[in-house]
């Protein structure tokens, strides 16, 4: 099985309104995958729908290689999912959770939750309902980790979180992290929240999907170029791979999305003769902000 | 903690910039030969990185002989290595080309430029 969670076609529409459509997505296994889109892009559905919490109405999910809606106890076993919309049993203590948590699970690790236990300090005694959010979805993150799950499923667990407890969250995850063998599929509306963690990412928007590429893919085909002009000459037409091109001045801006550095510098130089060119690498975010508004203009969404 | 110091930055490869920080680290002698160097997982916990990343710029520090795997120990720093001279000047061409390309479009001369190099060598501990 190469791919831990595979989607196809899959739609989930909720009375007239549809929340996912047309899905179709493959996180690979042994990835840091993220599922970035903004509030009410459907991310939740999604991942719903892959936790068989819902039932798609089109299409379907594959999750461990088992049909989302047939996943049982053997698969729930070995997937860790923790929600910021999650019910816990509000009334337990933090160790009366870990109690009733650790018989459903095979693979609990008693020395890990040990360990999470004190890097997470969280107060033993406590009841979950007298917890702050950040301790509450540390509670949450710890019953899902100490039985080291082959797949986390993580939705918007950053958001509202301070940046202490982000911090200290994202290395209770990698606490678990085994090369290869361990899959993280986590939704954010925020790539900041991810952009070191994932090495795939998936962007969606009113239900459907925009793109998804390797984070390493990304960030090696985008560029922010500027030549700059030793005078006015030069003309001002772009291949389909440049996006934003503007000049002001001597300098010529515009973002290359197919970036090879022969072929980019040859393209400048059949405009600009005797322009400097510069290729400045961009972060994932300007790439995303750089692909929102070119989606919006073309209204295909995609630029492959 | 690391053994060596890094911050990294948005917008360039987290690899690369690790990389580049652990070769600084041998050169100015704060990692030296036969030192253990940290595991993928706590590279990945410490910088907060995918463990697939860490993973990675272990196995470039190996095949760039930067570190030798040992199977009891896991990685330890090696010794420098003491290739030929021109292979190893020609692994600088990309960078130099870079540093010329920004000091052009500085206004820069070749003298500044060279000075702030030697500058920096200096800085280093370099002779």
């Amino acid at each position: 099985m190469n791919n831990i969670i595979e989607t196809k076609q899959l739609t989930r529409r909720y009375g007239r309104l549809e929340a996912v459509h047309d899905l179709s997505l493959a996180v690979p296994a042994g990835s840091v995958f993220a599922l970035l889109g903004p509030n009410g892009a459907g991310k939740t559905t999604t991942i719903k729908l892959l936790m068989n919490l819902l039932v798609p109405t089109a299409g379907e999910a594959r999750v461990l290689g088992v049909d989302s809606r047939r996943l049982g106890e053997a698969q729930r076993a070995q997937i860790g999912y923790v929600s910021e919309n999650q019910q816990l049993p509000l009334w337990m203590t933090v160790r009366q959770l870990l109690d009733y948590c650790r018989p459903f699970y095979p693979t609990w690790d008693r020395e890990l939750e040990r360990r999470l236990l004190a890097q997470f300090e969280l107060p033993e005694d406590r009841k979950l309902k007298n917890l702050s959010r950040g301790m509450l979805m540390k509670a949450a993150l710890l019953s899902s980790l100490a039985y080291r799950p082959k797949l986390l499923v993580l939705d918007e667990p950053f958001s509202g979180l301070d940046p202490l407890v982000r911090d200290e969250f994202v290395r209770g995850i990698l606490e678990v992290s085994e090369h290869g063998e361990w899959t993280v599929f986590v939704s954010s509306h925020d790539i900041e929240d991810v952009e070191r963690l994932c090495d795939w990412v998936a962007v969606i928007d009113v239900g459907r999907l925009q793109f998804t590429e390797p984070t390493e893919s990304l960030l090696g085909r985008f560029r922010r170029m500027e030549v700059t002009l030793p005078d006015n000459g030069g003309k001002l037409d772009a291949p389909p791979n440049w996006l934003e091109l503007a000049r002001a001045g001597n300098l010529v801006r515009f973002i290359e999305t197919r970036y090879e550095r022969e072929t980019t510098e040859r393209a400048c130089r059949e405009r600009f003769p005797n322009g400097a060119i510069m290729a400045h690498p961009m972060t994932l975010r300007e790439i995303f902000i750089t692909l929102a508004r070119a989606g919006r203009k073309t209204q295909k969404g995609v630029i492959a | 903690m690391l053994p060596f110091s890094i911050e990294l930055k948005a917008g360039l490869p987290v690899a690369e910039q690790i990389l580049f920080a652990v070769k600084k680290a041998v050169i100015a002698g704060q990692l030296r030969p036969g030192e253990k160097f940290p595991s993928v997982r706590v590279l990945s916990q410490e910088l907060r990185i995918n463990p697939n990343t860490a993973h990675k710029v272990v196995a470039a520090l190996v095949t760039e002989g930067v570190l030798i795997t040992t199977p009891a120990v896991g990685s330890i720093v090696a010794e420098p290595v003491a290739g030929g001279r021109r292979e190893r000047a020609e692994l600088l061409g990309a960078d130099l080309e870079r540093v010329v390309v920004e000091a052009r479009n500085l206004g820069l001369l070749l003298e500044e430029v060279q000075a702030g190099l030697a500058a920096h060598w200096r800085k280093l501990g370099g002779k």
